[in-house]
This record gives C-alpha cells, structure tokens and sequence, in this order.
C-alpha cells in the first residue's frame, strides 16, 4: 500500500514521506564529507544548508547507505508541514518506523480539536525517545519547506532536550529558525554548507567522465566546473544535455560563453533532446508533487504513464522514487519548478485544466486533501467546495477540523452560503474551535436554506442563487444537526432552556436507530438538566447516552462523560458512587489496552479529587501523578484546565496559596467556552484564595464586579459564587466585627441551605452547615453552632468526607473538639480531628536554607546523587521530565549551586538527606 | 539600510520593486515571478521590476529566488517618478 492510515486511524499518513531514498547506483565518492558526517555524529545536530540542486539529500542518503548500521528515521517535509498537529503527527510516524509504538499517546492527544500544549506533548515524545535503547537517527529533509514558528520552536525545544541516543540531520535551503550560534558555540553541530557540498574539479571530472561516461577532456571539465561553480545540480544537467552528442567541444564552449541563467539554458538543452511524446510528458506532469502511472496518465490523457516514469528514471531525468515498489515518484523540485514555469508560458489556459484532470484523479483514489489541493489550484472552486463538504465527516472524525477550515476559508463566500450541507459544516468546525460567535453566521446560512425549502411551493419567488447539494447522505440529517448544532451553541452561551429545546427537536428528528447521530444530542440535553439543577435527571440522561455510544463502540465519547457524571455526584454529596463510577470507567478503558483511550488520564485526575476529599492523601497524590504523566496523551481535550484547577486545589491544601493562583491563572488561559455547565467559576475559586490569604478588598471587588448580593434569586449554577460571597461576609466581620456583614452571611447561608436542600445537592449543604456553624462560633453562639456542625457530620460521615472540614482550619478544630466533649460521632470525629493533626505536623524539618526544599524536592535531591540519568529519574517519580526540570532548577536556586554534583555535595554538607 | 528606507513608510500598500539576480532569466520567467517584467542587462544580471502588493508578496517572491538557486544580488524598492 503506498497510503496507509497508522493503527490510531488519525491524520493519513503518506508513507512515501517517509520513505528513505536509496543511493543512486554510481556515484561520486565524496569521502571528504562521509567523514565530517560521521564525525558528527558526536554532536546534536547535523545541518547541511544550501540552495536547491547541491546535492543535499543524494549525499545524505549515499552517507546513510555507506556507512551507517544504525536504524534510521526519514520525514521528507512539504508546505502542508508548516501546521504543527500534522508535523508532528509524521514526526512520531517517522519514529514510530524505529520504534513502532512510539508516541502512540501523543498522537492521539494531537487529535483533539483542542490540542494540548506543544511543551508537554514534546517532553511525552522525549521520555519515549529516550527509552529506545540504540542510537539512531532523524533526517528532516527539505526543511525549508516549513514556514512556521510553531514548528521551529517545537524544534527548538526537541535539539534543547535531545535524548543522548538521537542524532538530528536537517537538510534546508535556507538556515533554519534554531539557536545555531548556540549550538555552534557549544560544538553540538556540524555544518555543511554549498561551498563544501560543491563539486571539486576531481569530482566534477569523476562525475563526468566515470558516472556519466563522457569522456571529456581535462579543459571541457574544467570548462563546465567552472560555468557550473560546481553546483551539482548544472553539471548533471550538463552531463544530460551532452550524452550521445558529437559535438562536445562546441557545446562546452557555447555553454561556457553564456551568461543564462544555467538551469534554464541547460534544461532547454535537454528538453530540446526529448522526443515531443517525452517534452510534452514532462511539462504537464510537472503541476504535481507526487507522480504515478495511472495519476500521469490521467493529468496527460495518454496510457504510457508507468512506461514513461520507468524510462525517466534510467535516464536520470530528475525523477525520484518515493517507495520500494517504484510506483510513486517525484520531480526534483528545481527541475520541475523550471518545467513548470515553461508550461505556464507555453499553455498558460492549459495549467487549470491539468489540475482539474489531477483533482479528479486524486478523490476517485482516495486522496481527498490533494484532490482539493488541486481543484483550489485550478480555481475551480465549485468542484473544490464539492469535494469540501464530502470531506468533511472524516476529517471531524479525525479531529481535522483545523485543516478543514484552512480549505472552506479558500473557498468564496458565496460558493459556501449556497451549500446548506457545507455551511453546517463550517458553523461545528467554527464551535469545535470555541468560535461561538463566528458559527451563527454560518448556522442561519444553513437554516435559511431549511426554511425556504419548508415554505416550497408557497414562495414562488426562489433565492436567486440555487441550493447545491453534494453530500446527500449528510443532507437527509440537516435538520437534525443544524439543531445539535444549535444545541451545543445555545448552551456554550448559558441559554439552558434553549439548548433543551434544540435537542429535543434533534431527537424527535432522528429515527430511534441513529445512535451515531443521537448520542450528541442525548447528551447534550443531559447537560442542559444539569446546567438547570436538575441534577438526578442529568445523571440519568448522561449515563443513558454513555451506554448508547458504549453500544455503538464509540468507547471515547462513552469515557468522555464520566468526568460529568462524577460532578454530579459530587454536587449529590454521594462521594462514595462517585468513586465506584470513576473506577468501573477506569478498568473499562484499561481495559481497551494501549493506546490508552482518550479521557483515561481525567478519570485518575477525578478520583485524585475524590480521596483528596475523602482524606487518603496517599491514594489522592498517586492517581495526580498518574493523571500528569498519561497527561495530554491520554486526556481530553480540556484535561489541562482541569489538572490546574485540581493541582490548585493541592497546593491551596499545602498552604501555597500563591502557587494556587498561578495555577488558577493558567487554567483561566485554557479555559474555552463549551456546552459543559461551569458550576465552580474560576474565578470565585481565585477569589476563595484571596480570602485564604486575607486580600478582602480584592475578594470585595470581585463582589462587586460580579453584581452579587444576599438577596439574589438563587441557582444552582450561581451556588458556589453565592457561597463564596457568605465567606467574604463572614472574612469582613472577621476583619472588623461589622454586625451588617455577618447577618448578611447569616441569611444568605440559610437561603442558600432551603435552596441546596431542595435541589438535593447535599455536597454543597454539608459546605453551608460548616459555614454555618463557623458563622455562630464568630459570634460567640456555641450552642447554634453545634447544632449546624452536627448536621454536617451526620450527612458528610456515611460519604467519608475529610478535607471539607480540615481545610476550614483551627476555628473548625475547635469546634469539632467541642462536639467531642459532647460525645458526638466520635469515632468520625477523631478521625477528622487526626487529619487537622497530620495537616499540621507536617511542617517540614528545620533546613538551614533561606527557602527551605518542599518535600517533593528533596525526593528529587536524593536522586540527584544517585546514577541515575533525568529521564530515569522522572520516570521513577511518575512526573513528566518538564516537572522533573522544574524541581532541578529549584534546588539549584535554592542551593545556590549550578549541577547536579554541586547540589549533592551542598546536600551533604548541610545534612538535608 | 537606505534601501530600506522607503519600505518604512506604506509597508502594507503596493509598491515597485527591482530584484537583481546573477545571470540571464528568459522571458517565461514573467508568469512564475507574478507577473514582473524580465530585463537582461548587459553585465549577465537580470532585473525583476514590478508592482509588489505587499511584504508578504515580496517574500513569497524571494522563496522562488531562493528555490531556483538564483544569486540574489539585490532587492531595492522604486520610488515612482
């Protein structure tokens, strides 16, 4: 097969880019450079930057032949590598041609429609890099090719942190955006550049005297070596052009007294020597990046396509084949850049036919993204925005919707507006990227479309422009999806009775049957009865579609809801089923083997939350760390939010309140609107901090920036702004006895109790009654306070809450040890009374440091005098070795050293271990 | 940075601009370089002259320089007369 799709059934895959070009049968020996390359080998890094034709990739692939055992990775990169999901999707598939599992994780994290952040996929791929266990080598060929800073960065961050084991070769024609001066200053590179990839005149006079048997004479090779300054490229054209000729002399000083441009001069020469069968073969064929028989015979209407690709290659036409099988091939790309240029002068109106014949080949062979590169090159945008909208399924179901919207944005306006099918499309491709507002314009082009279809016969007056259908499959479903569409849109911007009402027309559309198609809406409607309070209904509906895509074996959708399920019970207060949902989800995904599914790493991530709450800092700690290192490969798309705001909630616990906010901060940068109720604003939680760390007036501004006040109506979705506002009231009075604040409290915390009560959301009345309680012990009221506590304790013990009394602090113990003189749930009360005593006796040991070492970094520090390498020992710490680098530099600062021997040596000497 | 200095001023609007390059480009070359005219001079240089739409223009035209493996000898912006 020369397409393949790779085992996770993401982004195609061309294995022609990946393909190894095997050396020419003679060549021109060049000793010289195979040693400086060899002797590079040492380094990071080996560039070989100059312009087109010197040579670059014959000399890598000659080298790699010669004298290379090691394994070898090969990306030939294009124009379409400058977007960074699909560059580093070939990126592991050219590892994984090593190592076949490798980055099986990062590619599926790069599938989401909201990729996770280029740093943490890198540092996953590096850990894997750095476990295979031989040298090997990685040849980016064609850098050049790439025009985007992502990608050079991505880079960047790969040399900086390049496992030991890995070689880098970039072949460019032009130096690439790296820190070079570094790397040169460092001896990390080798360089070889035009002047060394140049021919000498001993080479010039080998290549054409012994390769292409020319028997020249010493003058004629110096002749042309010295017309050519030797660029490989001119002198094969030369040798091209001279082959069979008896009038050598004559060419040779003709070609050395012109002042052309060579490549033109010279190609002419040997397109003037083509048959015209073999010059007209050329010139058309000369439109595409990739060339087969069938593919040529198409664009040229001739059927000698294979004969012809065949012959070129014997004849050293600048053809290159791209497989084993010689059945794709390539131009090289200044001779058919030169080719090109003379069709577009000799046939300009030939060139858009020619793509179109191209385009049409290529999505009758299953090549859909160069079918459409073709038919935008034609300008024939009507086919283009045909084969678009047929597109358009498979590239959401690999979640391309990024690359799909690159095609539809080339495509006019008006040619989209007339497609209700394509229209829809671009309004999910739009909401898949948080786009909200983007999107309605495109959904009322679709039910526009709806409408006056409905109206028929009744509106003689049609739209001037005619509708256009090319998907009728995808059409048959329109009005169902233009109202899951709407759905989700509705309820990304808060409307929850009008997302309801846009599912429940979805599902009366859809037949039964369609699991596919009601799953979304199913769930969607489940999310809406959540956003509502509705909480038991919620879960019922959620867990309903969660089966239904179970059945169907979209087990990634069915994973996908557990995080909603777990919240809900949350809100319940039912910890323990909470738990239970967690782990059966957890074993049906491990279940599924590796790759690990998509949304594992966010059901570590919720029971991490979970014994957090429930005071098994142990069991809590071990699934964080877990959930960090399957990390983005294995979470959804939004799993990063969700680690800040969990990992804030760790750190608020470990009294690094401001490490708190800096997360906080960084889930609010992540943070994307989407039809997911957002029951725990972030920045009430921020605002939770600040009172932590006694900034009122910075909790008071947010009081007032967000309107609230003790007497607004009450909902669930504005519960924990509401109780976060009783707990700056109660801070105020706390702060200066302000009798208005703590009545305020008071009543608000009462309201707030009927409402949670009747909502049967018993987490959050477990939270009042502690605030309530808290609320009479300010004020001196003992008895009250005791009898609010007392409620507390009888609902939160069944569940095995913890932390939800702790994390109130030392006004909280008190009154806890109050209720044990008083004999109530004593057992359960020894047992949160213990957890306030770990809480504080953890205070770390006296360290001689200014800053003390945390803990974790003392961990570290012990493994630093070990002999183990970093990613050792990240690994045996199950962090990511991004973290393990953080803590390095830390202690570093810390110890005021600059290496790992220095840290152990200070370590020693101030007795830290 | 003479050269450089026109550009600072209307960078976003079209301009002329002459590329020199090293060695003698036929005339075909016009529809490939965006329609620019073709001048051969008489010291084996040729000029690419024409309206240039923007930066962005011009640096796509410097790649096909830059892939033809042309010399490039200078760009300089043409103050219309």
């Amino acid at each position: 097969m020369y397409v393949f799709y790779n085992r996770s059934m993401s982004t195609p895959i061309l294995a022609t880019k990946l393909f190894v070009p095997s050396p020419r049968p003679k060549a021109v020996p060049r000793p010289r450079l195979i040693e400086r390359l060899n002797k590079g080998l040492h380094g990071k890094l080996t560039l070989i930057s100059a312009p087109a034709g010197f040579g670059k990739t014959t000399l890598v692939s000659e080298w790699l032949a010669a004298s290379h055992t090691g394994a070898v990775a090969w990306l030939s990169l294009d124009e379409g590598d400058s977007d960074l999901a699909r560059f580093l999707a070939y990126l592991v598939a050219a590892l994984q041609t090593i190592a076949a599992n490798l980055g099986a994780g990062v590619l599926s994290a790069l599938h989401s429609p909201q990729p996770p952040p280029t740093g943490a996929l890198l540092t996953a791929l590096l850990n894997e890099i750095a476990n295979i266990s031989d040298d090997f080598i990685l040849v980016l060929d064609d850098y050049h090719a790439i025009d985007a800073t992502a990608v050079d960065q991505a880079l960047a961050f790969l040399l900086e942190h390049l496992p030991s084991q890995m070689h880098l070769v970039i072949t460019t024609r032009e130096d690439p955006h790296l820190p070079l001066t570094r790397l040169r200053a460092r001896a990390q590179m080798t360089e070889l550049r035009a002047t060394d990839l140049c021919f000498t005149p001993a080479e010039a006079a080998v290549f054409l005297n012994q390769v292409m048997a020319l028997d020249l004479s010493a003058e004629e090779v110096a002749a042309l070596e010295k017309r050519t300054e030797g660029w490989v490229a001119a002198l094969q054209l030369a040798a091209l052009s001279l082959q069979g000729r008896a009038d050598v002399a004559r060419f040779v000083k003709a070609f050395a007294g012109d002042n052309r441009y060579i490549v033109d001069y010279l190609v002419e020469e040997v397109l003037q020597r083509q048959p015209e069968s073999v010059r007209s073969f050329l010139l058309q064929t000369s439109i595409l990046n990739r060339l087969s028989g069938p593919l040529c015979n198409a664009v040229t209407g001739q059927n000698d396509g294979t004969a012809l690709l065949d012959a070129l290659e014997r004849g050293n036409l600048f053809v290159v084949p791209l497989d084993d099988r010689r059945y794709w091939f390539r131009y090289h790309r200044l001779f058919a850049d030169v080719l090109a240029a003379h069709v577009l002068q000799e046939q300009p109106a030939q060139v858009p036919i020619l793509h179109q014949r191209a385009s049409a080949w290529c999505a009758d062979n299953g090549l859909p993204a160069a079918a459409i590169r073709h038919a935008l090159a034609a300008q024939d945008f009507v086919r283009a925005a045909g084969l678009v909208e047929l597109a358009w399924p498979a590239m959401d179901g690999h979640f391309q919707s990024a690359t799909w919207l690159g095609w539809v944005r080339a495509i006019p306006d008006e040619l989209v507006r007339a497609r209700p099918v394509l229209s829809l499309a671009y309004a999910r491709a739009l909401l898949n990227s948080g786009d909200l507002e983007a999107a309605e314009a495109r959904l009322r082009d679709a039910e526009r479309w709806m409408e006056t279809l409905a109206a028929g016969s009744e509106r003689p007056q049609a739209p001037v422009t005619k509708m256009i259908v090319v998907d009728v499959a995808q059409f048959r479903t329109l009005p169902a999806s233009i109202a899951t569409a709407r759905a989700y849109q509705t309820l990304a911007r808060g409307d929850v009775s009008g997302s309801v009402k846009y599912s429940q027309r979805a599902l009366d559309l859809l037949p039964e049957e369609d699991h596919l198609r009601r799953g979304p809406a199913a769930a969607l409607l489940a999310l809406a009865h959540w956003a509502n309070g509705d909480l038991e209904a919620a879960y019922q509906a959620l867990a309903a579609a969660m089966v239904n895509f179970q059945k169907i074996g979209a087990l990634h959708f069915a994973i996908s809801g557990t995080y909603g399920l777990g919240d809900i019970r949350i809100a319940q207060g039912r910890l323990r089923e909470a738990v239970k949902t967690y782990t059966q989800t957890l074993q049906l995904a491990l279940a599924q083997g590796k790759p690990l599914l998509r949304g594992t790493a966010d059901l570590y991530l919720g029971l991490s939350e979970l014994y957090r709450e429930q005071g098994d800092e142990d069991a809590a700690i071990h699934n964080l760390l877990h959930s960090e290192e399957l990390g983005e490969q294995a979470g959804l798309s939004d799993w990063r939010y969700r680690f800040c705001r969990v990992q804030a909630r760790f750190k608020a616990t470990q009294d690094d309140l401001a490490g708190a906010l800096d997360l906080l901060d960084e889930a609010e940068r992540r943070y994307r609107r989407s039809p997911v109720p957002d029951v725990r604003p972030l920045a009430a939680m921020k605002t939770r901090v600040w009172v932590a760390q006694g900034r009122l007036s910075e909790a008071q501004r947010w009081v007032q920036e967000r309107g609230l006040s003790v007497d607004d109506a009450l909902s669930y979705l504005r519960e924990f702004e509401h109780i976060t506002l009783a707990r700056v009231l109660m801070t105020e009075y706390s702060r200066n006895h302000a009798d208005r604040a703590i009545r305020e409290a008071v009543h608000l915390l009462d309201r707030l109790q009927q409402a949670a009560e009747a909502g049967g959301r018993m987490g959050s009345v477990i939270e009042i009654a502690l605030l309530q309680a808290l609320a009479h012990q300010a004020q001196g009221e003992l008895a009250p306070a005791l009898v609010a506590l007392q409620r507390a304790l009888t609902l939160a013990e069944p569940e095995g809450y913890v932390r939800i009394f702790v994390d109130e602090g030392s006004p909280m113990a008190a009154l806890l040890r109050e209720a044990m003189k008083q004999g109530a749930a004593p057992n359960y009360v020894r047992r949160l009374l213990a957890a306030f005593g770990q809480a504080e006796g953890r205070t770390p040991t006296t360290q001689l440091l200014s800053e003390p070492l945390s803990e974790r970094e003392l961990e570290v520090l012990r493994l630093l005098g070990t002999e183990l390498n970093g990613p050792e020992i990240a690994r045996k710490l199950m962090v990511s070795l991004n973290t393990m680098r953080t803590h390095t530099k830390n202690i570093y600062t810390k110890l005021g050293v600059n290496n790992r021997q220095a840290a152990a040596r200070r370590a020693d000497e101030l007795d830290l271990l | 940075m003479s050269e450089t200095h026109a550009l600072t001023e209307g960078q976003y609007e079209p301009g002329l601009y002459a590329i020199r390059i090293k060695g003698h480009l036929h005339n075909r070359w016009t529809g490939w370089f965006e329609g620019m005219t073709v001048t051969r001079e008489d010291n084996g240089d040729t000029l690419l002259t024409g309206p240039v739409a923007d930066q962005a223009v011009l640096h796509g035209l410097m790649k096909k320089v830059r892939d033809l493996g042309l010399p490039l000898i200078s760009v300089v912006p043409i103050e219309p007369e």
